[in-house]
């Protein structure tokens, strides 16, 4: 290691640091999709439950190792230091994180017993859960390609998703199902709440100054 | 926007003109070295002799290198002088020894202040002051061992003589010294001052020039070590995030040798690592190796500064320096008890220093300035 000191530089720290993010962000849409796939594929949750709870493992691993990376280029850097970027990066990875834990709360649904592959709304799920999976996929774009428009537009249809996880929750809340049909949906539809608001916020780094980067992280009503 | 965009300036373009720049602020290093020796030789011998007759005595000498870092919170300032002292005669190397082994001890006041930055937050604190005070106790305790058996016995000095000898630095040294054409173009610029002064007493020529060499000398380490830590940071921290993940050992030491030789100060290299410790991403058992390869990589100056020095006790001094620090690595680092020990007297000074914070200011005030100055004052 100390011979490649003084070699050619690769990749900058805080382009390494992007770039594990968008690793990050790969980990989330592996997890989201292997949670959904038991849930409403039909997949048997114990087959790939080691699995899904390694990869997130990866995920909080990995948010951990970019805090060190930070703290390390905060203390090389010292006054040099470009301040609102290491504050978004410390503050996205959180978001990131717990796009990973939402996923195994879907997983978890599963893991208690709960199909709902054969459900009377299976297509309205399996929408959503593309609109998220795409989201996933859009997200880690833009952030990496710092694509304004795009993540102008995104955050636009991203918040019109939130109003419609709100209907659904609202919905089930209200309804005359039984508990086991209404608060799985209930607690689903919560948990692509939360995962979309946390990518939204990953988003708004891209578009919003650092002091309005959770955002997306409050409801409508309780946004500034 | 919060993020960075894409940068538009040219790096590589950038990272060459630093180190040409850099390439120009070394010749500027020697050419004070020289300048400093010279001027030391303009006031006569008897002069030089009278200037150091108080630091004779090696405590009163160790006492004069710690308070001389202190000042210049910068070891590679003090000891290239000390090497340029010596190159000029106006030292002796017996006499410069503590005063090299001092400056070890001095350079460490840097990251002990840096660690106060913490001091609001006691566990932050905790780590951050140990971090910085094992350096102060591996120094103190490698002055502590090897300083007596130099004294009686000689051996760092007299391994450097034969190691000098070996590399054929004295040899040449003594047998033709104009030889070397570094040394032909550090000379050039200090005779043209010389020639301006030409008429003037030997005290205002010694003078000129004895300020123009600690200027120089200054000034170029002080943009070296901006120039490089800027072309450097990008390695640097790439290396320390390599320690965070494998651990402390002799890659982790290598890398604080590499990152001090490359930024020529090893008290920039211990003052990084004081946030990391002080955060807790980097334990002080990983840091320790680090600051130990520090404390070689900093000799480098010496070594640097003793090739524009006309006597060959110079490069002996330089590497009298060298030897000290790798001996106190071999005392206090392969042993596990015996390494074990700077670290223990570091986190127990932290423990006090959390609990009673005018421990912190007696410590910093009484090690690096009342004892120093009360040891000159009292063995001159």
């Amino acid at each position: 290691m100390v011979f490649d000191f003084f070699r050619k530089q690769g990749e900058g720290p805080l382009e390494l640091i992007e770039s594990q993010i968008g690793d990050m962000l790969d980990h989330c849409q592996v997890t989201f999709g292997t949670a959904m796939d038991t849930l409403i594929g039909g997949v048997d949750p114990s087959a790939v439950g080691t699995e899904l709870r390694k990869t997130d493992r990866e995920i909080n691993r990995a948010e951990r190792a970019i805090r060190r990376e930070l703290v390390v280029h905060v203390s090389v850097r010292g006054s040099a230091v470009d301040i609102p970027s290491v504050l978004v990066y410390m503050s996205i990875i959180k978001d990131i994180e717990r796009i990973g834990d939402y996923s195994k709360n879907i997983f978890d649904l599963s893991n208690e017993g709960i199909d709902l592959s054969d459900a009377p709304d299976l297509d309205r799920i399996s929408g959503y859960r593309q609109r998220i999976d795409r989201l996933i996929v859009d997200t880690a774009r833009v952030f990496a390609e710092r694509d304004v428009d795009d993540a102008h537009t995104l955050l636009q249809d991203g918040d019109d998703l939130l109003d419609e996880y709100d209907l659904i929750i609202t919905e089930q809340i209200q309804s005359d199902r039984p508990a086991r049909e209404a608060v799985p949906r209930a607690l689903l539809f919560r948990y692509f709440k939360r995962i979309t608001a946390h990518l939204l916020t990953v988003m708004t780094a891209v578009v919003m100054p650092v002091d309005r980067l959770d955002y997306y992280d409050e409801d409508k009503a309780d946004r500034e | 926007m919060s993020l960075p965009e894409p940068a538009t300036r040219n790096p590589r373009l950038e990272t060459t003109g630093r180190l040409l720049l850099v390439v120009g602020l070394l010749y500027l290093f020697l050419v004070g070295v020289k300048a400093l020796e010279t001027g030391i030789n303009a006031f006569g011998e008897d002069f030089a002799a009278s200037l150091f007759e108080g630091v004779s005595n090696p405590i009163a000498g160790l006492c004069a290198g710690v308070l001389a870092t202190v000042l210049v919170q910068s070891s590679s300032v003090s000891t290239a002088t000390i090497v340029g002292l010596v190159g000029s005669g106006a030292l002796s190397v017996l006499t410069a020894v503590p005063m090299i082994m001092g400056a070890n001890i001095g350079t460490t006041v840097t990251n002990t202040l840096a660690s106060l930055g913490h001091l609001r937050q006691s566990q932050e604190f905790r780590r951050a002051f140990a971090g910085a005070t094992m350096h102060d106790f591996f120094n103190l305790l490698s002055v502590a061992a090897l300083l007596p058996l130099e004294l009686t016995t000689r051996f760092l000095s007299r391994t450097a003589a034969t190691l000098a000898d070996a590399l054929g630095g004295r040899r040449e040294l003594a047998v033709e010294v104009s030889s070397s054409p570094i040394k032909d173009a550090v000379k050039a610029p200090v005779a043209v001052v010389e020639g301006w002064l030409v008429g003037a007493p030997d005290t205002v020529i010694g003078l000129v020039l004895l300020g123009l060499g600690l200027a120089s000398i200054f000034l170029a380490l002080a943009f070296i070590t901006r120039n490089m830590k800027m072309v450097m940071a990008g390695r640097i921290e790439q290396s320390m995030n390599v320690v965070l993940a494998k651990g402390a050992g002799l890659g982790a030491m290598a890398v604080g040798l590499v990152m001090t030789v490359a930024v020529q100060s090893s008290s920039i290299t211990t003052s990084i690592l004081i946030p990391m410790v002080g955060a807790g991403v980097l334990t002080l058992s990983n840091a320790y190796p680090v600051t130990l390869g520090a404390n070689v990589g900093t000799t480098v100056t010496a070594l640097l500064a003793s090739v524009a020095a006309e006597a060959p006790e110079a490069l002996v001094i330089a590497l009298t320096h060298t030897l000290f620090n790798l001996a106190g690595i071999v005392l206090f680092y392969p042993l596990p008890a015996l390494r074990r020990v700077p670290l223990n007297l570091a986190r127990g000074l932290a423990e006090l220093a959390v609990r009673r914070k005018s421990a912190v200011a007696g410590y910093v005030l009484g090690f690096f300035v009342f004892v120093p100055v009360a040891g000159i004052l009292l063995l001159r």
